[in-house]
């Protein structure tokens, strides 16, 4: 692609021996990396390898304990993000900084805005909308400046936000995940845009845990692992297996084993489904799904297709506008969560932090969060914490949860081990039907498998599992299933064999129709 | 910036081993008297005759004591009702209206079922908790089903309340004589006095002590108290449970409200024996300072009622030993409010991991 | 004829009236929410304002040094609420009711130290009306809207000029994105707390000017707790007029037509205590049908703390 060109090209970008620690965790430990002008440099790692942490300390959000930082050849400090973009720095960050209720040029004209009037303090809205205009034709991204961000798409949104770098002046841009949230094709968009800004000189810093995704976009990929570099490879001449094996540090299996069984009744039965989302608009639009017992059905999608609606209205804890669901045959459609926990549903939520467990509760509590009226934790009212202690200890040894305590407040586990305790509170009353959204969401590798693990046991175990996930590689590898939501309706259904292609143009809304007309 | 957040000092640790808890009121109390201090002097009198007999007038005989407990039994119902909200993630600044409503009930009923004697006390109480009880409901449902916040229906319904208790006493429950207000209940329907040496202290305490012990009981050994913890802590879990966040809602408040209400019957039939025009203010403000102070915990709502009951009760023995305004209590207590969240400032005084220590922000105990 | 027109007028002019302290408090906290911060200190700001103005004007004569001293003290006390709930991150509500207790508290402390009792203070001079040659002299509504103390006509302005510096300035746009996500803010080179200090401060100067109205406008002495729940009905019309200065101020009017109109059915038809209750009872009948659909800036509540 750029043929390594940039390299030659000056250096614009230079951290030298960067370290930041948080209490005992070095999250950042003696980085370096160069940045030369025109070019597109990928930062690979896992969550928590430390890349975000790097770039908040070149965007002067963090002081890097340890370091040195230079400027086209010059000694900075960075002490605010004010102080990178006055060195022509600018991020865009994974959850995006726009702010919905202003308008586009609203928000890109924020901390450097036009004035006007006779006093000067009037914000001049017509300079501001030729100033955005102008950069979104130059750059090719679309924007109407006068619309309200809140009415724009996740994709024109992420346009929003480089506009707002570039209305900046600057030369460096750094992209922290940019595409988690884009469908293949808007992620194909991206990167033109990218290639028109490092045409007209800029130079670009991509954050990314996703493997293949710069494999022949980008210039150079520095990975990183437990907070240090590992490497620097050329993008045009890796491959996914050299990079999986840099990134975490042995090789891993891209595909988990799975047996082939015969699969048992229909469990989970949804009928015509229809669910708003909390703002009352139609999320999840006449869906209708079965799974049987030892099936694994993935869902796919790309983030905010009705994914979450969806999974909530089955559960129990969203209620269904239209359309019947049953459980083992019997219509659950207006059961509340309680009861059809009672009937043997399992319900891993997307979000564990706000959902999934009350953090400031001890890990017992958790563990009954579903059953505390039931016997043995109550009776007549009147709960008993020891016999639930007793009970968390169990199960909490049994999903290897660290620290076992019962006593210990959930907030004060990692992700990883929060997980395996809904896990194990929802996985002991051996459920009949298990539904997974987003499971291994922001969890270490270690983790991963574990859970993994635990999902296909379940499946061996003649359970009916809905797998909802983000990632397309976990759905592939676990589903026996794949049928992939857009706009809230189903708009096809693969196998797990699958291509990347087939499936990035479900998720883009086109059905398997209009695929080869 | 944070070099190490100062938690490492040993001051630091010493505070937060043992005395985490207190870490938030007691430097809210110790920095409220020093401003009272320097108050106190800009009047021209010297703080430490003044804070003397303020202490004397708290607890220096049997006669202050009892003062002082007179003035805290209110404090531990109003103290409660909002600690209870506090639990289920619920502001209560409708203390003011449930104990009125509370009151105007028992001024009604005491009066009404005074032939009874004795035995109309739990009568009369069972009536003023339950006037509380659907008093506090309103603002549970308007919340839960309408989305009003809590906040401003809780504080609009305090004049609603007051205002109705006033109508209900100066027109179908207004006693003879020139004097607005209603009749006076017969001392055979009266909550006794504990005993003439500490003077008009009645056993009004002690069931503000048992409703304590209850309150305590209801959050953390029932059903009930398990949902109302979940859902303050976090809404969003305790609906992916199956709990269901409207009722507990309307529960929180209401069953603030029932505590605020029988405080109230506790002060008519101990205390006043008849509901005056105008009749007592800001006790129900004045229990958020006191759950605040406790950090909503029953134990702590007692101990912050005693502070604030000895505070008031200490006020006047002040005024006229030293000519100090009694008000300077109000200020007192005002300033302790503002200062028991201040968590930078505990931060700042403390060092941050001793503020971690001492426990968790108030705001991370509050849902939506 | 002639006797409706004068009836539609003095309830013109008495709800323009009742609704000036309101007005006041209303685009004050609109300043702070639009910022995100939450002021149910207003009720207390504009009753330490009262304070302040009677007491400037007692010592000096001077009623425009009344109002400087009322501007001054509600200044004071704001910072204080933004001192608390910005830089030392104390709850916003805990610390506004704090205030509203403060208030109450300290004014009953200094009643007894200045004027040696509390209750009433003593008659100073204040904002008499002003008629406004040739506009008081319009039918109906001249005299209504033109014959009013000069704290009036400065409401008159105050509003279109917050709609203007919320809307249409660098400030306002600065304000509200505060309110609405400060981590953008932030990130874009704009001092979260900053902004906050400004809009708490503007909502410390405009609830005293609430509170002046109250004690050398419609009246010219400071009553104990005075404001008698002003600040709240002042909040409720914010949220009603969904953080919007003109929607506010409708509001405001709206609560203050209602005040007119029973300040004149009281007595006879209706008990004092009724007429008495019905603001609040309007504000919550108001708060359930509209309260839950109105949007509150995103922000508002929660300290911003930087990472």
């Amino acid at each position: 692609m750029s043929e390594n060109a940039a390299v030659d090209a000056p250096v614009v970008l230079e951290m030298r021996g960067v370290t930041k620690r948080f209490g005992s965790v070095t999250a950042n430990d003696d980085i370096s990396l160069i940045l030369h002008r025109g070019e597109i440099l990928g930062l690979l790692g896992e969550n928590g390898a430390g890349k975000s942490t790097l770039m908040k300390i070149l965007y002067g959000l963090y002081k890097p304990d340890e370091g040195e930082i230079f400027v086209d050849g010059e000694r900075v400090e960075i002490h605010d993000p004010k102080d990178a973009v006055t060195r022509g720095i600018g991020m865009v960050h994974q959850h995006f900084t726009v702010i919905p209720p202003l308008t586009v040029a609203e928000n890109i004209v924020l901390g450097a805005e036009p004035r006007g009037g006779t006093l000067g303090v009037s914000l001049n809205m017509e300079e501001a909308i030729r100033a955005t205009e102008e950069l979104s034709e130059r750059y090719g991204l679309k924007v109407d400046p006068r619309a309200r961000v809140a009415d724009l798409s996740v994709g024109v949104r992420q346009r929003v936000e480089i506009l707002k770098a570039l209305y900046r002046d600057v030369r460096i841009l750094i992209l922290d995940e940019p595409t988690a949230v884009l469908t293949p094709q808007e992620t194909e968009d991206l990167f033109a845009v990218l290639e028109e800004l490092v045409a007209d000189g800029l130079s670009i810093i991509f954050i990314t845990h996703k493997l293949g995704e710069l494999i022949g976009v980008g210039d150079e990929i520095t990975i990183i692992r437990d907070g240090k570099v590992i490497g620097t490879v050329n993008a045009a001449r890796t491959n996914e297996r050299e990079l999986a094996r840099m990134m975490v540090g042995r090789d891993v299996l891209l595909r988990v084993e799975k047996v082939s069984h015969s699969y048992g009744d229909v469990r989970l039965f949804a009928e015509n489904l229809t669910v708003h989302s909390g703002t009352d608009e139609v999320a999840v639009d006449g869906v209708s799904l079965e799974v049987r017992g030892g099936e694994i059905l993935g869902i796919a999608g790309v983030d905010g297709n009705g994914q979450t609606e969806l999974a909530e209205a089955l559960a129990g804890t969203r209620p269904v506008e239209g359309g019947r669901v049953y459980l083992d045959g019997e219509d659950v459609t207006r059961l509340g969560a309680d009861a059809l926990q009672e009937r043997g549903l399992a319900y891993v939520p997307e979000d564990r932090a706000t959902k999934g467990l009350v953090q400031d509760f001890a890990l017992y509590e958790n563990n009954a969060l579903k059953t505390y009226g039931e016997r043995p934790f109550s009776r007549l009212g009147v709960i008993f914490p020891g016999i639930m202690r007793r009970r968390a200890a169990e199960s909490l040894r049994a999903y290897d949860v660290r620290p076992p305590d019962p006593d210990a407040k959930a907030a004060s586990l990692s992700g990883g081990n929060q997980q395996k305790a809904v896990l194990a509170r929802e996985l002991s009353g051996d459920p009949g039907v298990l539904i997974a959204s987003q499971p291994t969401r922001g969890v270490d590798v270690g983790a991963i498998e574990f859970i993994h693990s635990q999902i296909l046991e379940q499946r061996s175990e003649g359970k009916a599992i809905l797998l909802i996930s983000l990632e397309l590689e976990e759905v592939r590898s676990l589903s026996d299933r794949i049928i992939v939501l857009y706009a809230g309706e189903i708009v096809g259904e693969v196998g797990p064999d699958a291509t990347d292609e087939d499936l990035g143009l479900l998720m883009a809304g086109h059905t398997t129709g209009e695929k080869s007309a | 910036m944070s070099q190490n957040g100062g938690g490492g000092s040993a001051f630091g640790r010493i505070v937060t081993g043992v005395l985490g808890p207190l870490v938030f009121p007691v430097i809210a109390i110790v920095l409220s008297f020093i401003i009272g201090a320097v108050i106190i002097l800009a009047t021209g009198n010297n703080p430490i005759a003044a804070y003397a007999s303020l202490v004397e007038g708290a607890v220096g005989d049997p006669l202050a004591l009892g003062r002082t407990l007179l003035y805290t039994t209110p404090l531990i119902f109003t103290g409660l009702a909002v600690a209870v909200a506090f639990r289920a993630g619920l502001f209560n600044i409708g203390g003011e209206g449930q104990i009125f409503m509370g009151a105007i009930a028992a001024a009604w009923l005491g009066v009404s079922l005074g032939s009874l004697g004795p035995i109309a006390i739990p009568l009369v109480l069972a009536g003023s908790l339950v006037a509380g009880f659907l008093w506090g409901a309103i603002p549970g449902v308007l919340k839960a089903y309408f989305g009003a916040h809590e906040v401003i229906t809780t504080i609009m319904l305090n004049y609603v309340g007051i205002y109705f208790a006033y109508y209900l006493a100066n027109n179908p429950l207004r006693q003879k004589g020139p004097i607005p207000g209603t009749e006076t209940i017969d001392f055979a329907t009266r909550i006794p006095t504990i005993g003439a040496a500490l003077g008009r202290a009645n056993y009004g305490f002690f069931l503000a002590i048992l409703a304590a012990v209850v309150v305590y009981l209801l959050l953390w050994r029932t059903r009930r108290g398990f949902e109302l913890r979940a859902v303050g802590l976090s809404p969003g879990a305790a609906n992916y449970a199956g709990m269901r966040l409207g009722l507990n809602t309307v529960l929180a408040l209401a069953i603030g409200g029932s505590l605020a209400g029988l405080g109230g019957g506790v002060e008519i039939l101990g205390v006043y024996g008849n509901m005056d025009v105008p009749w007592v203010s800001n006790l129900g403000f004045n229990g958020i300072g006191v759950a605040l102070l406790g950090r909503n915990h029953p134990v702590g709502v007692v101990l912050g009622a005693l502070l604030f009951g000895a505070l008031t009760s200490g006020a006047q023995e002040m005024q006229f030993a030293t000519e100090v305004p009694l008000e300077l209590t109000e200020v007192l207590l005002a300033v302790i409010l503002l200062l028991v969240t201040a968590t930078k400032l505990v931060e700042l005084i403390v060092g941050k991991r001793a503020r971690a220590l001492a426990g968790a922000r108030l705001e991370e105990g509050l849902g939506s | 004829m002639e006797e409706l027109l004068g009836t539609t007028g003095s309830i013109l002019q008495s709800t323009i009236r009742n609704a000036t302290p309101l007005i006041f408090a209303a685009l004050g906290g609109l300043f702070s929410e639009k910022s995100g911060v939450v002021n149910i200190g207003l009720e207390g700001l504009m009753l330490i304002a009262a304070f302040a103005g009677v007491v400037g004007s007692f010592f000096t004569g001077s009623a425009l040094v009344g109002l400087l001293t009322a501007l001054g003290a509600g200044l004071l006390f704001a910072l204080i609420h933004a001192l608390m709930c910005i830089t030392f991150e104390a709850d916003q509500i805990i610390s506004g009711t704090a205030i509203n207790l403060l208030a109450i508290g300290g004014t009953g402390f200094l009643m007894v130290t200045i004027f040696g009792a509390g209750g009433t203070s003593p008659r100073v001079t204040g904002f008499g009306s002003v008629a406004i040659p040739l506009l008081s002299d319009i039918p109906v509504i001249g005299a209504a809207l033109f014959d009013q103390s000069l704290i009036v006509y400065l409401m008159y302005i105050m509003v279109p000029v917050v709609y203007f510096t919320v809307f249409r300035t660098t400030f306002g746009l600065r304000l509200r994105a505060t309110g609405e996500a400060p981590e953008a803010v932030d990130t874009a080179g704009v001092n979260v707390q900053r902004m906050r200090y400004y809009g708490v401060a503007l909502s410390g100067l405009l609830a005293a000017c609430g509170g002046v109205y109250l004690s050398m406008g419609l009246l010219t002495a400071f009553t104990e707790n005075m404001t008698g729940g002003r600040g709240f009905i002042a909040l409720a019309a914010l949220i009603f007029g969904r953080w919007n200065p003109i929607g506010a101020a409708g509001a405001a009017l709206l609560f203050g037509f209602a005040l007119a109109i029973t300040y004149r059915v009281s007595g006879q038809t209706i008990p004092i205590e009724f007429v008495q209750m019905f603001p609040y009872v309007l504000t919550i009948i108001a708060l359930a049908f509209f309260g839950g659909r109105a949007i509150a800036p995103a922000a508002i509540g929660k300290p911003y703390r930087k990472e």
